[in-house]
């Protein structure tokens, strides 16, 4: 037949259960199938069947997930493990190489989902993320409710790498002037700093609004002629520090080790007041420096304890910082492929890795 | 800044009323001093004295700041239903029989399409696309189908030789379901506003403010109502991709041809019966329409869904940007934009395929293909992607094999990056974009700034109810000064005056840039014809893709955030341009060449008059896409409302990111109806 | 005369009223507007009457023909009969039954089964096929689909679509389209069929044909027909009867031949003026009594013959021709009576030739006066403003007598 008007209502019932039958099941094309067939003299029909059968489906697969009380734990399949990536190249390094092994030693399917501090706090919280490999300690408030509160995190131990936060200059400046690096004599140097974002005071170059900092509270409390501008994300601070680099500027930014550009860029740290216990307790008071942090993995709670292979083998999971960092620069430095770069490092160093096998 | 646009304003009207008048400088308002002129127009009086009142208080009074006793703290409260959301979530009931059910089931039917879709393989996959494209598209040998086949290889294959074909997957699996929810809801939306007046008059401002509201925003609420990862990005994709379908579905039920549904009457036809049969057939173009545009609204969002960890070709772009990597977010964008265009041109075939005679003659292929049409193909369709997903694991690989790829990610970026250095701060004696944009920051962008932030805010109150009024709407006033007032009460009002700042200047920019390339193109037909397909990409290519050589060519700062805005917003600016030129009465435009003007004098005197109304529209969409940029700006160092959503996504915070969304909101009604008001006054004062 | 007598009717209008605007309902009772023009009437209350007080039968078999010039409610008049415009005041009866009683459900059968409606833009669905167009009607009241379609396409061939079956309206000619149109309505077997100016988006000579399709399917069919249009030369080519209307109202009801023999008003006539007359009226009309000697010879007409067909017999013969119901002489017509049919002058009841001279020369004068010329009229050059007024007075003041009056007269 080569048209089919409209049937009666009986036998277009008939045909819009056979169409959905399957489709529930295991073929996801079919309602887009539908949707884009509207074109012929049945498109009454279909209209009307594309209505019934989306709001089938809807029904249907709540209906399967279901009715009455939802699983608020649930994340894919068994065999599936979450992992958050945050938007900072070593941490993709850890999870591309954990991938890797996952998969490739383990069996399993690994979802390395982007996300910030943070939301990957909450996502571990809900069970609709496994594990964070590379923790900066940097939402302690969340923290303590999840993992001290209601107990749906637990801490999985260091992952080997000790990350800090710092205040740093390019060396070609360091060495041109060499009193920067004290933090009492910022403020004769302010003038050097200033962009037309900044205004009259210099430019403290931040980065990402998702990083833990403390400096405008330290700007206030050490009384420094600066202003900090946000670049707004992580890429575009190190344009901007690649750009000043290239030209020999002078800039002050907010930065950190362990962090692959450190290779490209010579950066030197300004010394901020030592630290003394309890200086950072008040985000509003902090006066003192950045501290060395031991970073650290966090687990959903139910995914650590019935995790099997894979949690345990996370748990283990830890490697130095040579190590992250040559993954890191293979990534960025040689615009290696993130996977390929995991595959070569599991390659050549079978070692490392073998301990962390459960 | 309200002064020269007044003037604008003014003068078209006058040479009119010159001209009725019928003497030469005889009429009302020609040879007089703008103070005569004014006082014959007592609502432009009225702005003139607002827009005085604002300048002078804010030379002489300092600090011109919404007062801190009006200011209602929305924060601290946006902050405790925050807390109560994440200490609720595993409690309450609204989460365990609602809520929950909606994300299990996104995450759920996300994950199983994308197994099946790797289970079926990647031939599998391509040659399932790639017939279904075909069928479409009309299912024969005719150009259009084997074109629309072709274009579904290549896209396919681009993305398995960029080894983005996991992503892509991922992609299009979430694509799949939030196209399929969008365009249900926004069909049974538009039915209702289509149907009753009522219904379009409550959804009306509710689509408007849907589309202005930065997707931003309300990620983090969605994504503490309905956790992270595919079921926060569906319902943000389908807020924000739905109200094209239910617009344009409401619109194809208003147009319906009232003599068929006449006819339809008189042959004793139900109502339900006459919905079916008649009325939404007869919509069917305008609803394809919707559905192209749904899928391209929804395919914009594909970046911000993995901010939230819903994975896909977005966290390549992702990748790229914290590698400082150019070359691999350009390659990811360039898959998602492949993907746009091959998703557009198939429903666009499909949309003309509505119009094409049903095969009767033609080649015994085409006669096959013909009564293979309906449920026989369809249920092959089935059928075959039945068989694919049980055989594809036989057939080794489900992903694209790794040795068929290229690399080209690396020499992109070092290539960009030598291009925009050069351009940046070597160009001999101009010195270079990075310059300009300092400058630019320091005697443009500053002043302009602290100029708004100094008016007092019940002068600025005022210059906008004026400025409404002027373009001849009591509304539109109200509504913007209720907008304003909202940012202040928010305590936001320093910030989004910084704002506004850069949106207004970014508006001129695009605007200027915009009307000058779209007349150069209605001119020139093969300008035209160049830069379409830029102008495609820029719009549907990522603006994250090209964050990195806009902070390389104008530093971090307002500027770069500009430039982004002025990107994105100008293509729309350019066709709507463009298109009202074309459109111009071809008599009116003849008469006027057989009077012997001039290629200027025709555009000044027939085409731009003639085109004012697309102009206005110009405006209007620059000013909505300018606005949606707002917080991509704050990605590159914009700062002010656009930093704070980005700041409360990534910190979780919705006191901040929320309250700075719903400023965003606020400046995007005010500066709409402002120049809403504006359009529908010129076409008013035009008909008489 | 016979109709007269005729039982059921298949439509029976009464004072039937159509008022838009506000307050539309309490115009038609009032007596206080009755008077009024259309113009005065939308000054006074803001209302416009498509229809006033418009009263009339449709007998079964006959060719119901409503004709006035754009804007004159016509159109409005045959959507109420279905109540696909909902009449405001007055009765409506079909077969007998009230139709302005009808439930919804009621209503919908009768639209379903018992009238069909031919319209002027088509109305055609572009996404279907000439097939399932002409189907379309079957479908709603439900009938299964194959043998909808064999109904379709019989219809499709019975109007001359022959192998078009497939073909999407987008893809035919005006002319074919409204034969799509038409063989829709067919379909569905009603017992009368309505047309909505069907013809008038065609060309001329498509308008023919299609004109010709119409009285050949009636005369296939002898299906009840109300036909509106706006082209006189089409109302008497097809028409049995002819109700001409005017702002609303009546303005005469009567046969094609009594219509331009014998015009209610000076907008009739002025409307009919220059039809050929030849070709419409009869000799019984024309025929004077036979004078002695004449009994006997001359060519033997019906009495309704045309005077056209006289004037050919007359001039072959060279003498009057005799008009004969049966066996017995009615009278004869001479060149002197044809040529006073031709003219203008003769075959009227009421008008002597110099009456209507000096009406004409009244038109003249008032020709200049354009407030009455809303009407797109080629026919209708000389409407003016004291015309209007008495039309309007006529048919107020004896609208149903002139009924009457027109019925008695066939």
């Amino acid at each position: 037949m080569p048209r089919l008007p409209l049937p009666p209502p009986s036998r277009r019932r008939r045909n819009l259960a056979v169409a959905l039958r399957p489709n529930q099941q295991n073929d996801p094309k079919q309602p887009t199938r539908t949707r884009s067939s509207d074109r012929r003299a049945g498109a009454v029909r279909r209209r009307g069947v594309q209505l019934l059968a989306g709001a089938a489906v809807l029904g249907l697969v709540v209906g399967l997930s279901g009715c009455g009380k939802a699983d608020p734990y649930y994340s894919g399949g068994s065999k599936t493990v979450t992992i958050t990536v945050p938007a900072w190249a070593g941490a993709e390094a850890n999870v591309a190489v954990a991938k890797h092994l996952l998969e490739k030693k383990l069996g399993y399917r690994v979802k390395a989902t982007q996300m910030d501090e943070p939301v990957a706090f909450d996502a571990l919280n809900s069970g609709q993320a496994d594990a964070i490999m590379e923790d900066w300690l940097g939402v302690p408030n969340k923290e303590k409710k999840y993992v001290e509160e209601k107990k749906t995190v637990v801490n999985a131990g260091h992952m080997g790498v000790t990350g800090h936060i710092g205040w740093f200059v390019p060396k070609y400046y360091a060495e041109k002037h060499p009193e920067v690096l004290d933090w009492r004599n910022l403020n004769k140097f302010a003038k050097d700093f200033r962009t037309p974002e900044s205004g009259d005071k210099g430019q403290l170059l931040e980065g990402s609004p998702s990083f833990s900092t403390h400096d405008a509270a330290i700007i206030k409390n050490l009384d420094l002629n600066f202003k900090t501008v946000y670049a707004g994300s992580e890429a575009a601070q190190i344009k901007e520090m690649r750009k000043k680099y290239e030209d020999r500027e002078p800039f002050l930014t907010y930065w950190w080790t362990p962090q692959w550009l450190n290779s490209e860029l010579d950066l030197v740290e300004v010394k901020l007041p030592k630290r003394t216990p309890g200086c950072d307790a008040d985000p509003e008071k902090v006066d003192c420096a950045y501290p060395y942090t031991k970073l650290t993995k966090f687990m959903n709670a139910r995914f650590a304890k019935n995790g099997g292979d894979a949690a345990e083998f996370l748990k283990k999971f830890k490697w130095s910082t040579a190590q992250q960092t040559e993954v890191v620069e293979w990534m960025t430095i040689d615009q290696m492929d993130t996977d390929e770069a995991a595959a070569k490092w599991v390659e050549e160093n079978e070692e490392t890795w073998k301990k962390w096998m459960p | 800044m309200s002064a020269p646009a007044l003037e604008k304003r003014g003068t078209p009207a006058q040479p009119r009323a010159g001209a009725t008048a019928g003497g030469p400088g005889g009429g009302p308002g020609r040879p007089r001093g703008p103070l005569a002129a004014l006082g014959s127009r007592p609502r432009l009086l009225a702005l003139g004295v607002a827009v005085l009142v604002a300048v002078v208080t804010a030379a002489v009074l300092d600090g011109g700041t919404w007062p801190t006793a009006l200011v209602y703290d929305i924060q601290t409260r946006l902050d405790q239903v925050s807390d109560w959301l994440t200490d609720n979530r595993d409690r309450h009931w609204i989460f365990l029989y609602v809520l929950l059910h909606v994300s299990n089931f996104a995450t759920g039917t996300v994950d199983q399409l994308y197994l099946v879709l790797s289970d079926i393989g990647w031939i599998g996959v391509t040659a399932l696309a790639t017939l279904l494209s075909w069928y479409v598209a009309g299912a024969g040998l005719t150009r259009r189908s084997l074109r629309v086949a072709a274009l579904t290889v290549f896209t396919f294959a681009v993305c398995g030789l960029l080894s983005l074909w996991d992503y892509a997957l991922a992609t299009l699996s979430l694509m799949l379901l939030a196209v399929t929810v969008s365009a249900v809801i926004g069909l049974l939306l538009g039915l209702l506003s289509g149907l009753s007046n009522t219904c379009e008059r409550v959804l009306r401002p509710v689509f408007d403010s849907m589309q202005v509201m930065p997707a931003f925003a309300y990620l983090l609420p969605l994504v503490l109502l309905f956790g992270i990862g595919a079921p926060a990005a569906l319902v943000a994709t389908v807020i924000y991709a739905a109200p094209p379908m239910a617009r344009l579905t409401s619109l194809g039920l208003r147009g319906a041809d009232p003599a068929a549904l006449e006819a339809s009457v008189s042959l004793g036809s139900g109502r339900v019966q006459r919905l079916l049969t008649a009325r939404l057939p007869l919509a069917r173009k305008e609803m394809l329409l919707g559905l192209n545009q749904t899928i391209m609204m929804a395919l914009s969002m594909v970046v911000l869904a993995s901010m939230i960890g819903a994975g896909g070709l977005g966290d390549k772009v992702y990748q790229g940007l914290s590698k400082d990597s150019f070359g691999i977010a350009f390659i990811a964008g360039t898959a998602i934009v492949l993907i746009a265009i091959w998703l557009d041109r198939v429903t666009s075939a499909a949309g003309e395929q509505l119009d094409a005679p049903a095969r009767t003659t033609g080649s015994g292929f085409a006669r096959a293909c013909a009564r293979l049409r309906g449920w026989p193909a369809w249920s092959g369709f089935l059928a075959l992607a039945l068989l694919a997903y049980l055989t594809g694991p036989l057939f080794g690989q489900r992903f694209w094999p790794p040795e068929w790829t290229v690399r080209i990610s690396a020499p992109i970026s070092s290539g960009v990056e030598w291009l925009t250095g050069k351009i940046g701060s070597d160009v001999p004696v101009l010195g270079g974009t990075d310059t300009w944009a300092n400058n630019f920051t320091l005697w443009v962008l500053n002043p302009m700034r602290d100029g708004l932030q100094e008016t007092p805010w019940w002068a600025a109150l005022l210059v906008v109810a004026a400025l409404a009024l002027v373009g001849g709407s009591w509304r539109a006033g109200l509504t913007g000064v209720l907008s304003l007032s909202v940012i202040g009460a928010m305590g936001l009002w320093e910030k989004s005056m910084d704002t506004l700042s850069q949106v207004l200047v970014a508006l001129v920019f695009t605007l200027v840039l915009g009307v000058l390339i779209g007349i150069l193109g209605a001119r020139f037909d093969r300008l035209m014809r160049v830069i379409r397909p830029v102008l495609d990409v820029m719009q549907t290519m990522p603006q994250f893709v090209y964050l990195v050589p806009v902070v390389a060519l104008a530093g971090v700062g307002r500027p770069a955030a500009i430039c982004a805005a002025v990107v994105y917003a100008l293509p729309a600016v350019v066709r709507i341009t463009a298109q009202g030129l074309a459109q111009v009465d071809t008599a009116a435009l003849e008469a006027s060449r057989s009077l012997g003007a001039t290629g200027i004098q025709q555009l000044r005197q027939v085409q731009l008059p003639l085109a004012r109304r697309s102009l206005l529209l110009a405006v209007n969409q620059g000013v909505v896409l300018v606005l949606a940029i707002v917080v991509i700006g704050g990605l590159v160092g914009g700062g002010a409302l656009g930093y704070d959503v980005v700041y409360g996504l990534q910190k979780s915070d919705l006191g901040v990111g929320l309250s700075a969304g719903v400023a965003i909101l606020c400046l995007g009604l005010l500066l709409d109806r402002l120049t809403q008001s504006a359009g529908t006054r010129q076409t008013g004062s035009g008909r008489n | 005369m016979s109709e007269t007598t005729q039982a059921n009717p298949v439509f029976s209008v009464r004072k039937l009223w159509k008022v838009f605007g506000p307050k539309a309902a309490k115009v038609p009772g009032d007596q206080a507007y009755a008077g009024l023009s259309a113009a005065e009437l939308r000054a006074r209350t803001g209302c416009t009457a498509a229809v006033r007080d418009v009263s009339f039968d449709v007998h079964p078999g006959e060719v119901f023909v409503v004709m006035g010039l754009s804007g004159s409610g016509k159109s409005t008049l045959v959507r109420c009969l279905t109540r696909l415009i909902e009449p405001t005041a007055g009765s409506l009866v079909m077969d007998g039954e009230d139709v302005l009683a009808m439930d919804s459900g009621r209503l919908r059968e009768l639209r379903r089964h018992r009238a069909s409606m031919v319209f002027q833009n088509f109305g055609l669905l572009p996404h279907r096929s000439v097939l399932d167009n002409v189907a379309y009607g079957l479908e709603i009241q439900g009938m299964g689909k194959a043998e909808r379609r064999e109904v379709a396409a019989r219809m499709v061939d019975k109007v001359g679509l022959e192998g078009l079956g497939e073909r999407r309206p987008g893809q035919l000619s005006g002319g074919q389209q409204q034969r799509v149109g038409l063989a829709r309505a067919l379909a569905v077997d009603p017992e009368v069929m309505l047309f909505d100016e069907p013809f008038s988006a065609l060309d001329p000579l498509i308008r023919r044909d299609m004109q010709e399709e119409v009285i050949r399917l009636h005369h296939e069919e002898g299906r009840t027909m109300v036909f509106i249009t706006h082209d006189l030369n089409e109302a008497l080519r097809l028409g049995d009867r002819i109700l001409l209307m005017r702002d609303g109202e009546v303005v005469q009801l009567g046969t094609p031949e009594e219509i331009v023999a014998n015009p209610a008003d000076d907008y009739v006539r002025d409307f009919v003026r220059d039809v050929p007359r030849e070709q419409v009226i009869s000799v019984r009309r024309a025929m004077r009594p036979a004078a002695d000697g004449e009994a006997g010879t001359g060519t033997a007409l019906a009495p309704g013959a045309l005077v056209s067909e006289a004037i050919e017999a007359v001039a072959r013969t060279g003498e009057p021709a005799r008009v004969l119901d049966g066996e017995k002489l009615l009278g004869v017509v001479g060149h002197e009576q044809l040529l006073a049919v031709v003219a203008g002058n003769g075959g009227g009841a009421g008008t002597s030739p110099a009456e209507e001279a000096a009406e004409a020369a009244v038109e003249d004068a008032a020709e200049d006066d354009s407030a009455g010329a809303d009407r797109d009229g080629d026919s209708a050059s000389g409407a003016s403003e004291s015309d209007s007024g008495a039309g309007d007075k006529d048919s107020a003041d004896h609208g149903d007598s002139d009924n009457g009056k027109a019925v008695a007269g066939v």
